[in-house]
């Protein structure tokens, strides 16, 4: 933050307008309340209140340097009253200095001068106080104000990637397919497509009614993936094969949610779209002091060359890992022939 | 006409349930005859070839082969009606050119409208095999660029990603493609691979080369107007100033 004053012309001129202010308000007292020529009181008010204006000016660093949310209490004490002495003692100093020499020869207002320099410590530091106040006002004002900022700025940062992961999680091209699918089946098995319709809509339900950064069990997350391929083994039949093994001891383990299942999409794609012969995903879980370990493994067909190119799901997934264990090591995928290995490691 | 008197209908998806429905709603058309039904685009261009029907429904995305690279090994197509989830080909100048394209999933009506329009086809006797390419022009036409590329040669597929292309040379009405291994022929033209081919790995040097830079080893001066480009397997090829001013600007040299 930089000093409010020299912000811009209009702050200058509105720091100076209110100290020239005070000054006349110096000025009309001394005229009727002293009965000072008018020359003596105009120089003694410009004199202490535009000294007191320019020599105020270095008090920003002060305050902006002892911000209460900086730490030590004794620290801010000593900065300021080291401030305050050194203020007084200048301001007092010069103006006296100045105006003693240039009036030398009105012996009442030089009489005037030293009596009432015990009046212009208080108010001296009656304005130090005020200019400091002021100071960490317009500090708590702008960071209020950038605080407001950076919270806008995170939350629609939020709603960006919710709504990315939104996108990623349902493919439209598999929900129009399994679409199809349940309108073939309304015809040959009624039974199966209302099973299917049930599936899918549980399927969309989980997968839209949770925010990105909320946790859910893995029994609950391998539900999901349950009714996933069991979706797809409606559109793909016995090409599909799957074996979930979750074991009882893997129940307690909390996992960021749908995050695996782009695991699965990925099986599928690489593994049933690519490829004409049976593909079987077979997933287990395993768990070690501190951390769970999900496995998954497909086949695919080596020789299918690419179309697009992949990864775009495994960046996302590790993106979240980073941002929920702050790791970069928990996704592991590598080949060994026909088959894809995905090892997935979440710490407790 | 057929000696049967039905129009013969391959059906090429990879999904079960997606052809049963093709299947069901055809049940109603007494002179359309299914004669086969493929679950990968290999089996599917090799069921078209012997079978010869007369009424193609095709997926797009699907193992082996895509709908688009099957349909573009045909030397002679059948009547293609497309039957597929995808929105994003450039489905507007599929309506438009192809004999249908199918959206799933899709009513009887919706059905019936395309089968009619290939049926009025197939009784004219038009097999608009120009409609067929256009609308495969068109959707290469988009700025997808090409990942792969299959070519036939005599029955045999073969599917060859691009970044294992050396380079490519023009030869009459086709395009002779250099990979590591081997070479192949395809019925295109420079214009269309220097379109579709990812333009900062494909530079085309000279009217009649196009090089993928990965396997570039050095650039040698000739004369005033030519230089050569030297490949890594000690291939020599010439390139135009216009083409070297491309290579320049490619590799940022």
């Amino acid at each position: 933050m930089q000093h409010p004053v020299f912000k811009n012309t209009k702050s200058i001129v509105l720091y100076f307008g209110i100290w020239i202010l005070l000054a006349g308000i110096q000025f009309i007292i001394l005229i009727f309340q002293y009965h000072f020529p008018l020359e003596i009181a105009l120089a003694d008010s410009l004199v202490f209140n535009l000294l007191f204006a320019a020599i105020a000016l270095p008090m920003w660093f002060t305050v902006r340097y002892s911000s209460p949310s900086s730490g030590w209490r004794f620290n801010i004490l000593f900065n300021h009253l080291t401030s305050l002495v050194l203020l007084i003692v200048i301001w007092i100093g010069v103006a006296y200095s100045i105006l003693a020499l240039v009036f030398q020869n009105e012996t009442v207002y030089n009489d005037f001068l030293t009596v009432s320099i015990p009046m212009r410590l208080i108010s001296g530091v009656l304005l130090y106080v005020l200019v400091g106040l002021i100071y960490y006002l317009l500090i708590y004002n702008f960071n209020l104000q950038e605080k407001l900022k950076m919270e806008a700025r995170l939350h629609s940062l939020l709603k960006e990637t919710e709504l990315n992961m939104l996108k990623s999680q349902i493919n439209p091209h598999f929900l129009f397919n399994s679409l199809n699918s349940i309108s073939s089946l309304t015809v040959t098995d009624p039974e199966k497509a209302r099973d299917m319709v049930i599936k899918l809509s549980d399927f969309l339900r989980y997968s839209v009614s949770s925010g990105a950064d909320s946790m859910t069990s893995l029994p609950e997350e391998f539900e999901n993936i349950k009714r996933y391929l069991e979706i797809e083994k409606v559109r793909f039949g016995d090409k599909l094969r799957y074996d979930l093994r979750v074991g009882e001891n893997c129940h307690n383990q909390k996992i960021p949610v749908m995050l695996l299942q782009p695991l699965y999409e990925n099986a599928i794609k690489h593994g049933v779209y690519e490829s004409s012969d049976q593909v079987k995903i077979e997933t287990e879980c395993m768990v070690g002091t501190g951390y769970t370990d999900i496995s998954i493994v497909n086949d695919f067909d080596p020789d299918a060359v690419p179309r697009v190119g992949a990864g775009v799901g495994l960046n996302n997934i590790r993106e979240r890992l980073r941002l929920t264990y702050q790791r970069n090591d928990l996704l592991k995928t590598w080949k060994e022939g026909n088959r894809y290995f995905v090892r997935l490691r979440i710490p407790e | 006409m057929k000696q049967d008197s039905k129009y013969h209908i391959v059906i090429i998806d990879d999904e079960p349930p997606a052809r049963q429905i093709i299947r069901d709603y055809l049940k109603a058309y007494s002179d359309l005859e299914i004669v086969g039904e493929s679950a990968d685009g290999f089996s599917g261009l090799k069921a078209i070839q012997e079978l010869k029907p007369d009424l193609v429904f095709l997926d797009i995305q699907m193992p082996k082969l895509t709908g688009f690279e099957l349909l573009d090994l045909l030397d002679d197509p059948p009547l293609i009606v497309f039957s597929t989830a995808f929105d994003q080909f450039a489905i507007k100048a599929f309506e438009m050119n192809a004999i249908d394209y199918l959206l799933k999933p899709y009513s009887r009506d919706r059905f019936g409208q395309a089968v009619e329009k290939a049926l009025n086809g197939l009784r004219a006797g038009t097999k608009e095999p120009s409609a067929v390419k256009s609308v495969i022009d068109s959707v290469d036409g988009q700025p997808d660029l090409l990942a792969r590329i299959a070519v036939k040669i005599r029955h045999k597929v073969h599917v060859i990603p691009v970044q294992e292309i050396r380079y490519l040379e023009a030869d009459g009405d086709y395009v002779t493609i250099h990979t590591e291994k081997d070479k192949f022929l395809k019925e295109k033209t420079m214009k269309y691979f220097e379109i579709h081919l990812d333009p900062a790995r494909f530079i085309r040097i000279h009217r009649s080369t196009i090089i993928n830079v990965d396997f570039m080893d050095k650039l040698e001066y000739y004369d005033k107007e030519s230089y050569a480009i030297l490949m890594k397997d000690g291939t020599r090829l010439k390139a135009s100033t216009a083409g070297y001013k491309l290579l320049k600007e490619a590799l940022k040299l």
